[in-house]
């Protein structure tokens, strides 16, 4: 009736190391791991904002003029 | 590399990924954007919540209103003075439950000074259809300079929550063309 | 280490997936705290029903005198006692758990729960028996049951110890040295969420009080601007407690689904920092077109001091995502630009719950709130339908989703059983998430044509004048109506869920309760 599962993420977490290494160097260039995807997907919502931002600064204008 | 769950030592003084760095300074100067937006329409536009504002007695006021209404009646609607006041001219509204008092009749393209306040309780002044909103607490007069742009039969909605009546809370703004007949004959 | 911590460090059990030795004590008051929670949302979403279903005009459910007291239970039960009460088991997560420490003072952290639930009760009495028809705000004039006040008093103050007691629990685990370096930054999203807590707590002691010698016919009205002014500063300051508390669940939930990693700890903590300092101003946003206030004071606080701590929301929208593209990275979907994505595990509901809440939460909370608290924008929007529109994309799709998707890995975590109805429970975020942007989106539209928030009747029945909205509205609230129903019914799922689970669940295989 109750059909059980388990998320995939508690068997494939590995074990913490707590306080890895002192000083970490490495960053995620290094290893071409840039996240340019992401990069991307700021970028559809940076465009997103500035257009539904602008747009209502015109609704705006259209109304009486109050101050 | 290591996740958030994770105790880091020593992490402060890393050099950020390149991605993020340039993010950081786009982001920032997109909120420069935004936060010069403002009083730069100060300056330039049209539509800014200034007025001119005042504490008052909530009593005061309803009776200078009154004073208002019979000053400029030209009538009665649904059972709500008329009223058409001077252009340039300040003119009351008073929020009450479960009414706005009076009904205006004002002139397309003129400025008037439009005071509002409660006697009673917190109400919402929403014009439609053009969608001005502006918070109307008792015990203060805000005063906006506002002009009508086009003629047209206009309403005041309460957008805040006054008691059981509120939904019944309707008031009317009436725009004309041209020269308004005020009461006492003042164009 | 003296006797006391000695026998205190019995009471710990060892993780089996993350290796964190977890306090009982912690333990318990995590899984009461999140019971609370649930029936807090209970009835939360018994009203979200009536009021949906009231709103949506063509339907047209409930009487007017129902509506405007479900709206306040609604209101209540939901933005104070069901994510406050989740809040607090955060807390004992992040603190406590995460450092491998203990709670200090028990007995303290059980009197305060005790003091939380009496007064979360307290006020549900009053707002059902229909003695706290105010709405959530309480605006004075307007006057509830003193006990109404009394009872949100109790339960802040609750809330303030518990929050101290989280601080306290710092301090513990760093002398006692149960963990390396700084803490995790979850914990110090925690920490962030937790000073906010201190600062909006006390401007509620700051308002409630006062209100409640006025209510009791001690003292004289609250002046109702400075009301407001007041109590903004409890009732925003309290959404960016839950801001900084979802961006934490974002890392957790990033770590625990695809090992996603801090890109640089400096520019998220830093993020967090900009939080603390200036958030706080922002409940200026709603006062922008009150009579109290000044342009230049309107200015400066709604931009959170130059749009500084939306400079940090904006930081986080590229640290999370881009954390979990790296962690996903170093997992070896490095093809292309989204494999990464592609590739993600959508069917884990920790994992959907989280983008979701993270693409919602930015595109139509961030953008939204952002731009109508705009001084002169706010012109347009003001107690319109897109402040709702706006806030049930932040909090309920934002917060209270992701919160929903921690809880899918709390119940085999903590409570240690498996999820039940595990088909249900991988779809539950994508109903509630699809539910909300239909109800979200729907209601800002609606509030663009002038929609009133807060109001029963928008065909103004029995009103001196006539009124009529665009043709559009109809059918804008029809959606309303219908993603309501959605978001409504993936609620309802939620709670089954998870009480099922904890209630009735299977015990997880490892059921570890070693570590003596």
């Amino acid at each position: 009736m109750a059909f059980y599962g388990v998320p995939q993420g508690v068997s494939k977490l590995p074990r913490q190391e707590h306080a890895p290494g002192g000083g970490e160097k490495e960053h995620a260039e290094h290893k071409g791991l840039a996240p340019r995807g992401t990069f991307i997907l700021v970028g559809v919502f940076l465009v997103a904002f500035i257009v539904y931002y602008f747009v209502n600064w015109k609704l705006l204008s259209f109304v009486w003029q109050v101050g | 590399m290591h996740t958030g769950i994770v105790s880091p030592k020593g992490v402060w003084w890393v050099k950020a990924p390149k991605a993020e760095r340039i993010w950081v300074m786009i982001a920032f100067a997109w909120c420069m954007v935004l936060f010069a937006m403002m009083p730069l329409w100060h300056y330039r536009g049209g539509q800014n919540p200034s007025g001119i504002r005042h504490k008052v007695d909530p009593e005061a006021y309803e009776a200078r209103t009154l004073e208002f209404v019979e000053q400029y009646r030209v009538g009665e609607e649904s059972g709500i003075a008329v009223v058409a006041p001077p252009p340039g001219s300040d003119i009351y509204m008073l929020g009450k439950m479960w009414q706005w008092i009076p009904v205006l009749k004002l002139q397309a393209g003129v400025s008037y000074t439009l005071h509002l306040s409660s006697s009673d309780v917190n109400h919402g002044f929403n014009l439609f259809p053009p969608n001005i909103n502006f918070q109307v607490v008792p015990g203060y007069d805000y005063a906006l300079r506002i002009t009508p742009n086009e003629p047209g039969d206009y309403k005041v909605v309460c957008n805040e929550f006054c008691g059981i009546g509120h939904h019944l809370m309707l008031g009317r703004i009436i725009v004309e063309e041209g020269p308004v007949v005020a009461a006492g004959g003042i164009q | 280490m003296n006797t006391t911590v000695a026998a205190l460090a019995a009471r710990f059990r060892t993780c089996p997936t993350t290796g964190l030795r977890v306090n009982s004590t912690a333990e318990h008051l995590i899984r009461l705290n999140a019971v609370f929670a649930i029936l807090a949302m209970v009835a939360g979403v018994i009203a979200a029903f009536g009021l949906v279903l009231t709103r949506w005009q063509a339907v047209h459910l409930l009487e007017a005198v129902w509506y405007y007291r479900l709206l306040t239970v609604h209101g209540v039960s939901m933005l104070i006692f069901f994510i406050i009460f989740f809040e607090m088991a955060v807390l004992y997560f992040a603190g406590p758990v995460l450092l491998n420490s203990r709670v200090p003072m028990p007995k303290l952290a059980w009197a305060a729960f005790i003091l939380m639930a009496v007064g979360a009760v307290m006020v549900e009495v009053q707002m059902w028996t229909g003695k706290a028809d105010v709405l959530f705000t309480s605006y004075p004039p307007l006057r509830a049951h003193p006990n109404y006040y009394l009872g949100i008093i109790f339960f802040a103050v609750g809330a303030l110890v518990v929050v101290g007691l989280f601080f306290a629990s710092l301090v513990v685990a760093k002398r006692e040295e149960t963990y390396g370096g700084s803490v995790p930054l979850v914990t110090y999203g925690a920490i962030a969420a937790a000073v906010i807590a201190v600062i909006t707590l006390l401007h509620g002691a700051a308002i409630y009080v006062p209100t409640w010698t006025w209510a009791m016919g001690w003292t004289a009205m609250p002046d109702p601007q400075v009301y407001r002014l007041i109590w903004w500063g409890l009732g925003h300051s309290s959404q960016q407690i839950n801001v900084a508390a979802m961006v934490a669940v974002w890392y957790l939930l990033g770590a625990l689904t695809v090992g996603a990693v801090v890109l640089n700890e400096k520019i998220s903590r830093a993020a967090f920092f900009l939080y603390v300092l200036f958030i706080s101003m922002a409940s200026a946003h709603h006062l922008l077109v009150d009579p109290g206030f000044g342009s230049g004071w309107k200015i400066w606080n709604t931009s959170y001091a130059m749009y500084l701590a939306v400079l940090a929301s904006m930081i986080h929208g590229f640290t999370v995502p881009a954390g979990i593209e790296v962690g996903q990275r170093l997992r070896g979907f490095t093809k292309g630009m989204f494999e990464w994505l592609r590739k993600a595990p959508w069917g884990d509901p920790g994992f959907s719950a989280m983008i979701l809440s993270i693409i919602i939460f930015g595109f139509i909370g961030g953008i939204t709130g952002v731009t109508f608290g705009t001084e002169q924008i706010n012109i347009i929007a003001h107690n319109t339908l897109r402040v709702p529109g706006h806030f049930h994309a932040t909090v309920v799709a934002g917060t209270a989703l992701a919160f929903m998707g921690v809880t899918y890995y709390v119940i085999p975590l903590v409570f240690q059983k498996q999820v039940a109805f595990w088909p249900l429970a991988r779809i539950q975020p994508y109903l509630f998430g699809g539910g909300m942007v239909l109800f979200t989106m729907s209601m800002t539209f609606a509030g663009t044509f002038g929609v009133p928030r807060r109001h029963y009747d928008i065909s103004f029945t029995g009103a001196p004048f006539d009124i009529q909205y665009n043709a559009a509205v109809d059918l804008l609230l029809g959606i309303m109506g219908i993603g309501g129903l959605i978001a409504a019914t993936a609620v309802v799922l939620y709670i089954l869920i998870a009480v099922w689970s904890v209630f009735f669940g299977k015990p997880m295989p490892q059921a570890a309760t070693a570590g003596e």
